[in-house]
């Protein structure tokens, strides 16, 4: 018995336009690029939609309805969702369509497609249960299984999500963590209980996703029966083949002329021929097998290049300084709690500008090895760094007006108090003030003695007697 | 391996990026056994011979003075007065010529020294030895490269080039065995406007000296203790270099920040235009001209500078940026350059674009993070440009060639 589990990603970000420091104070539009250059984000969705998302899904619908047994699933980014639904609507509702058919299982992340759970978690959080809720309302349902942008991952945020109710996680089957075991089975991580992590098997999922219109591969080209064979290869060393890649490797990063498409139509019936082999989701997969170790990953895992780990965003000053100043603005934001702005905050948290920043391949001339919609790390850098310093001078004088309506709300606040505090104060009846004592003491004398004499002598009582006969 | 090599200039002659290639180069081969026999004409304003520093080299370097008053950078008809000889009382004969004629009389004698001496291949640096290069290998029968470190095109910044030199160019070219480009940039040229056969033209894209060199006192300090903030143009004032378009981004960027100076060492068939422009925009109090600046001078302003910026119309290659670099400043070169296939931690421009150009000036002021990146890897970066590199493709082009009339 062996499964396979297919699993695609779904992204696009909102691009910073070519933001010069003449528009910082002057221009808040940061992502509207006009241009017929590839910052121009609806001009994006539209040629990707036509390459990739509009026969890719009419392809994954026409598997979906001929075969009973497939099934995959789908991670979304926030962002392309919202660009799908403003620049290409038919796209979203061909998701829907797929997703309707009950077998294919969406993924939880980040909204923003960011990596906020190394920088900042309560906003990571924030974005999580924002991701989760458009989910619910796009597509009826809750995503049970997380992955983190760019398959992030590290022993704690396994621990979150096992706090967090969610059923597992997903993860690169890197050999520095699985040492001389295979990525084809279910794993517990380290310090989990109940919840498991699918690992991804970059050999088969990469020979898909990277090198399948390569002419210099030996395998080259690559057909979905030799694929199929290689999966089957892992009958009886395995219970699941992961194969997970970018969504857009069907017509975008592999085009319709390598071949990509019949290779999709092909693959499903393929592995479906042996007998003894189905198609699962994450959450069935899981479900399905117990764990068979444990997944020690105590540094930061990721699905890029060689190195797997943080380094294409992390790697060098310009990115961590534009990941510190945004991040450092956090405080501020939710101080100011305007969900427009916060919106623009969270925007230029996407993964991707600091992506575009990266000159870990640029030391070896080889600056053409990756995909970037400026022209160089630097102008990345200056664009994102620009409109940042926008949308700082926004947040501080938002902030300042904030505080200031705060204050003078405290002040309005104690004002009244005060006034209140007042009134009562007048509201009071009035107490003659009693007199000094040796006063009272010397006139109490003088009165008590004349009562007493009246009272007591025999002159005194007629006299009283006299008063009060009278009165009654 | 003998080699003999024409050319115009060599350090410490204050001329520009081109001696300093050739000197370069020629220090490099030296150190990979080419032994090489360097052909200069003999310039009044540089009589006695030129110092070389060939770092224990010298013997394998014979330099020959030809009587010739070749000065770079002038275009065929300009005049060019020179002695010619020596009157009887020791006064000098002047003549006055062309750069054409110059060029020609180079040549003259060229033939007649390969015929006096012993090499297995030319190498002719730049449109002023072509001719010569062409005549040494008439005279000998040895194979020729022509070294093209400019076009006629760059130096005209458009297409109304100088038509006797393009046609010195175009004849050389064909008559050349191999054509040495210093960059794909200029490769390209002399594909599309000489109509030469691509695999005729090699790439050997110039290097740069990586040692570390010593630090200065800095220029401009009472600026500096302002907080002025320093940008330096450095290089000759004129069309081809696009210091025009520099002046024009300095408007932009003063604008915004007055407190950014603009440097502009160097001298030019430009610098009266480009003074008055300075006026016009009311710039006077952001623009500094330093003159010309060379040696210790021009180390000092490199250091001093916070970034350097080389807006050519039209680059070959460009020395300025890893000069640069060497002095641990950052640079914003343009596109229009051969340095820029080459180098990645620069800043890029269209040199036509200067709001580009004044966004990117003042985005270096702004974001001292990525002023540090880009010098300090920038600097790695040089470090793979060394003339060694460039001297070992050219070492090998010898070997192909020789290998090849041997056969």
């Amino acid at each position: 018995m062996l499964s396979v589990c297919p699993y695609f990603h779904v992204h696009q970000p909102y691009r910073v336009k070519q933001y010069r420091v003449f528009d910082i104070g002057n221009d808040t539009e940061y992502f509207n690029d006009g241009s017929e250059t590839d910052l121009n984000n609806r001009r994006i969705i539209e040629k990707v939609a036509n390459k990739s998302y509009r026969p890719t899904n009419k392809m994954l619908k026409e598997l979906l309805d001929a075969h009973p047994e497939f099934r995959f699933a789908l991670s979304f980014s926030g962002t392309a969702l919202d660009q799908f639904e403003a620049y290409a609507p038919d796209v979203l509702e061909s998701f829907q369509e797929l997703v309707a058919t009950g077998r294919v299982e969406i993924l939880a992340d980040t909204y923003h497609h960011s990596l906020a759970f190394f920088y900042s978690v309560p906003e990571f959080e924030r974005q999580v249960q924002k991701h989760q809720k458009r989910i619910e309302d796009l597509f009826g349902l809750t995503p049970k299984v997380f992955r983190n942008t760019e398959l992030s991952y590290r022993n704690d945020l396994a621990k979150w999500c096992e706090d967090n109710g969610y059923l597992g996680i997903m993860a690169e089957g890197w050999d520095k963590y699985l040492g001389w075991r295979s990525p084809n089975y279910v794993y517990s991580p380290k310090d989990c209980r109940s919840i498991k992590v699918l690992l991804k098997n970059y050999k088969l999922s990469d020979d898909v996703a990277f090198r399948f219109g390569n002419q210099a591969w030996e395998s080259f080209p690559l057909r979905a029966e030799t694929f199929a064979d290689w999966v089957h290869a892992h009958h009886g060393d395995g219970q699941t083949v992961n194969l997970f890649m970018d969504y857009e490797t069907f017509g975008e990063h592999q085009w319709e002329d390598t071949g990509i498409f019949n290779f999709l139509r092909a693959l499903p019936s393929q592995i479906l021929k042996h007998p003894d082999t189905s198609f699962k989701t994450p959450t069935e997969t899981i479900l399905s097998y117990d764990s068979t170790g444990e997944y020690d990953v105590p540094d930061v895992l990721t699905w890029a290049d060689t190195d797997r780990d943080l380094t294409a965003w992390t790697g060098n000053d310009i990115q961590r300084d534009a990941l510190a100043k945004i991040y450092a603005l956090e405080a501020d934001v939710m101080e100011i709690n305007d969900p427009q702005l916060t919106e623009i905050w969270r925007k230029l948290q996407t993964s991707d500008h600091f992506y575009y920043m990266c000159t870990k391949w640029s030391n070896d001339g080889d600056v053409h090895a990756y995909f970037s919609p400026y022209q160089s790390p630097y102008d990345a850098y200056i664009a994102f760094m620009n409109a940042l310093s926008d949308l700082q001078l926004r947040v501080a004088d938002r902030v300042m007006k904030v505080r200031l309506k705060k204050q003078a709300a405290q002040e309005a606040k104690e004002k009244r108090a005060e006034a209140r505090a007042k009134a009562k104060e007048l509201a009071k009846p009035t107490v003659r003030p009693e007199p000094p004592l040796e006063l009272v003491v010397a006139k109490v004398t003088i009165k008590m003695r004349i009562e007493a004499w009246l009272r007591h002598s025999h002159i005194g009582r007629k006299i009283w007697g006299l008063f009060h006969k009278n009165k009654k | 391996m003998k080699v003999l090599t024409f050319g115009w200039d060599f350090p410490p002659s204050r001329n520009g990026g081109l001696g300093v290639a050739c000197y370069g180069l020629t220090r490099e081969l030296a150190t990979e056994g080419i032994e090489v026999l360097f052909v200069l004409p003999k310039k009044q304003e540089t009589i006695g011979t030129p110092k070389f520093i060939f770092a224990g080299q010298e013997h394998k370097t014979t330099v020959i003075e030809v009587n010739s008053a070749i000065a770079p950078y002038h275009s065929g008809s300009s005049q060019v007065t020179s002695v010619i000889g020596y009157h009887s009382d020791g006064t000098p004969k002047y003549a006055t010529r062309t750069m054409l004629d110059e060029v020609h009389l180079f040549a003259i004698q060229a033939a007649a020294i390969a015929r006096t001496h012993q090499f297995d291949i030319i190498h002719a640096h730049d449109w002023t030895s072509y001719l010569a290069g062409v005549a040494a290998k008439k005279a000998s029968g040895k194979p020729l490269i022509l070294h093209v470190h400019a076009t006629s095109f760059d130096q005209a910044a458009s297409n109304n080039v100088d038509p006797s030199i393009f046609r010195i160019e175009q004849d050389a070219f064909n008559t050349a065995d191999t054509i040495v480009a210093v960059s794909e940039f200029t490769r390209r040229i002399i594909i599309e406007k000489h109509r030469i056969a691509p695999e005729k033209i090699v790439v050997v894209h110039n290097g740069c000296d990586t040692f570390i060199p010593p630090v200065h006192d800095p220029s401009l300090k009472e600026l500096k203790a302002q907080g002025k903030k320093i940008v330096l143009y450095h290089g000759r004032i004129t069309i081809q270099k696009g210091v025009d378009y520099f002046v024009r981004a300095a408007r932009r960027v003063v604008d915004v920040d007055p407190n950014i100076v603009f440097v502009i060492s160097g001298w030019g068939d430009m610098q009266n235009q480009i003074i008055r422009m300075v006026g016009e925009l009311g710039l006077s109090g952001n623009v500094i001209f330093a003159g010309a600046l060379w040696e210790e001078e021009r180390d000092r302003m490199y250091q001093t500078a916070d970034l350097v910026v080389m807006p050519s119309v039209s680059e070959p290659f460009g020395l300025v940026p890893l000069e640069a670099l060497q002095h641990g400043t950052p640079s914003l070169i343009s596109k229009q350059s051969g340095v820029a296939e080459v180098l990645t931690h620069v800043l890029k421009v269209d040199f036509w674009d200067t709001d580009a150009m004044a966004n990117q000036i003042l985005a270096t002021m702004r974001y001292d993070v990525m002023r540090t990146q880009l010098a300090s890897h920038g600097r790695q970066e040089i470090n793979r440009l060394s003339w060694r590199e460039a001297a070992k493709k050219v070492v090998s082009l010898y070997k192909n060639l020789v290998n090849l009339i041997r056969a």
